[in-house]
């Protein structure tokens, strides 16, 4: 009688296993089908913000924003249109020569940093998509909204004051010897995030401690992706430009450049 | 020569020995009867089961990791961007309305270099590099005179009292406000709560220091400075209290070089 109720009993584990199996693969083709979507929904987002809007007052042909020359042209004045915007302030700004591969800090118009990018390698939408469209997203200076680092922005030592001469303690010569690997994205306002990594390999360290600083910021963004697909929108593609440049070139520019600088992309 | 003769009775294969046949059998046997064993031996079936279980569970989610982390941003990248075709078409080109845009274009183009060069300094200027303790003496556009200085410490002093100081050199654009031989440092509070001296009062002739500035100063507003100084061994380390220290022979060609209203950028 034992053995017949056992035989009898429908197995619920199996069932279980193949009901969350199925449910993990259906989830896994919503998610990706999610993501394939977001490259789309931001060209179309900047399609809406950047195309050229006609007016009744002045018809043009629009032929023209696929013209070799004007585009050329037009990318010329972009970029001088966002370099003279950010020269405007007495701040200090970045400005990324992808075709050069040269990055220069400048503060007011005259250039005081200048160092050149090793390897890049940057989101096909800024290549592929329309020129038009992407030259007028990069006609304004690009404000950094949030960053991520692996070196601090300003290592300030609190001292405290010695309460008289006796335990006054001349200062340490400074260890300048410290070495830290250089990485840091900087996410800007319009959906562009550049990601700046330390060229060399100096130490054995160094590729390890890229990956760990790459795997955090990857995780970051999957949680906010995973977010938006559970409520059912369609998550945020973030267009990007990796750049590899000398390690003490890239500090300079971290440590240099404010929380909320600004920085003028040509390509 | 008995190895130089093979005969033809040596090249046939040797007979399978009974006993080989007897090993290998026995082998297989001794397999199925441990893998019976183990059938068997309900608990050790269960332990097996479970780790083959774990395993497979294992890598299931280390793909799930992969594929949400690295396979889908990659995926991402594969179609996104749809280019429009730059065309170069001479029937645009003979357009009027064509040549009208392309020569508005063109005036925009050179109004904005014009603008974006005037922003460069055509007098002489100072660059102060705050994270290598680095100046560049610039003259008519080109670098005259180059080498290390000293900046801010980057320490914060507090009392117990709860005042506190920020030895940090400012970033940005400065310019020269006054020019002095043979300066006198006038102590703040700071070089005595740092020493844990006594504060004295504000005109007290103890706050007076000649001969530690070095032979110029050069006043960048705010108390921050120029100056010679008497540590010279700690030019190139961030070890000053905001100013910028030089050596003699550097601080005399920038005093000489620089006049009241020249530009100072640090970055």
């Amino acid at each position: 009688m034992e053995t017949e109720e056992i035989i009898n009993k429908p197995p619920i584990r199996k069932y279980l296993l193949i009901a969350v199996i199925l449910f993990l693969l259906a989830f896994i083709i919503y998610y990706t089908v999610m993501m394939l979507l977001a490259p789309g929904k931001k060209l179309e987002a900047l399609k809406n913000e950047y195309s050229y809007k006609q007016t009744e007052k002045v018809k043009v042909d629009e032929r023209v924003f696929t013209d070799s020359t004007y585009l050329k042209l037009f990318k010329e004045k972009a970029y001088l249109q966002s370099r003279i915007a950010m020269a405007e302030s007495d701040s200090i700004y970045l400005t990324v020569n992808i075709p050069d591969s040269i990055v220069n800090m400048s503060i007011s118009g005259v250039v005081v940093h200048s160092t050149k990018i090793s390897d890049y390698k940057y989101s096909k939408i800024l290549f592929s998509g329309d020129d038009y469209i992407i030259t007028s997203l990069l006609s304004r200076p690009l404000t950094i909204i949030n960053d991520y680092s692996s070196i601090e922005k300003a290592p300030l030592m609190i001292k405290m004051a010695p309460k008289d001469t006796s335990e006054f303690q001349p200062d340490i010569i400074p260890d300048t010897a410290d070495y830290e690997p250089v990485n840091y994205i900087l996410e800007m306002n319009n959906g562009i995030t550049l990601f700046v990594y330390q060229a060399e390999k100096i130490n054995p360290g160094d590729k390890l401690s890229l990956f760990k600083f790459d795997l955090r910021y990857r995780l970051r963004l999957t949680m906010a992706s995973l977010r938006n697909v559970l409520s059912f929108k369609v998550p945020e593609y973030h267009i990007y430009i990796k750049m590899r440049l000398p390690r003490s070139d890239s500090k300079i520019i971290y440590r240099a450049i404010p929380k909320h600088g600004q920085i003028a992309v040509y390509r | 020569m008995e190895n130089d003769s093979i005969t033809g009775e040596e090249l046939q294969p040797e007979p399978i020995q009974e006993s080989d046949v007897k090993g290998d059998s026995d082998v297989i046997q001794i397999l199925q009867t441990f893998w019976q064993n183990i059938l068997d031996n309900k608990k050790l079936a269960v332990i097996i089961r479970r780790v083959i279980y774990g395993i497979i569970a294992f890598f299931g989610l280390f793909f799930l990791f992969l594929f949400f982390i690295f396979i889908i941003p990659a995926i991402q990248e594969l179609p996104s961007g749809h280019k429009s075709a730059v065309t170069n078409s001479s029937d645009l080109k003979k357009d009027a309305a064509y040549k009208k845009q392309i020569a508005a274009i063109t005036r925009d183009v050179q109004r904005l270099t014009r603008k974006h060069n005037s922003y460069t300094s055509g007098i002489s200027y100072v660059v102060i590099n705050t994270t290598d303790n680095l100046f560049y003496l610039y003259k008519n556009k080109k670098l005259v005179r180059e080498g290390h200085c000293s900046t801010g410490s980057l320490k914060m002093l507090m009392t117990e009292e709860g005042r506190s100081w920020i030895f940090k050199t400012p970033r940005g654009k400065y310019t020269i406000q006054g020019k002095q031989t043979n300066p006198v440092w006038t102590r703040p509070d700071w070089a005595y709560v740092e020493e844990g001296l006594p504060i004295p009062p504000k005109d007290d002739p103890s706050r007076y220091e000649p001969n530690v500035l070095g032979d110029y100063k050069l006043t960048l507003g705010d108390g921050y400075m120029i100056h010679g100084t008497i540590y010279k061994r700690f030019l190139g380390m961030p070890v000053t209290h905001g100013c910028v220290r030089l050596n003699d022979e550097d601080l005399k060609a920038i005093f000489n070089t620089l006049s009241i209203g020249s530009k100072v950028y640090i970055f």
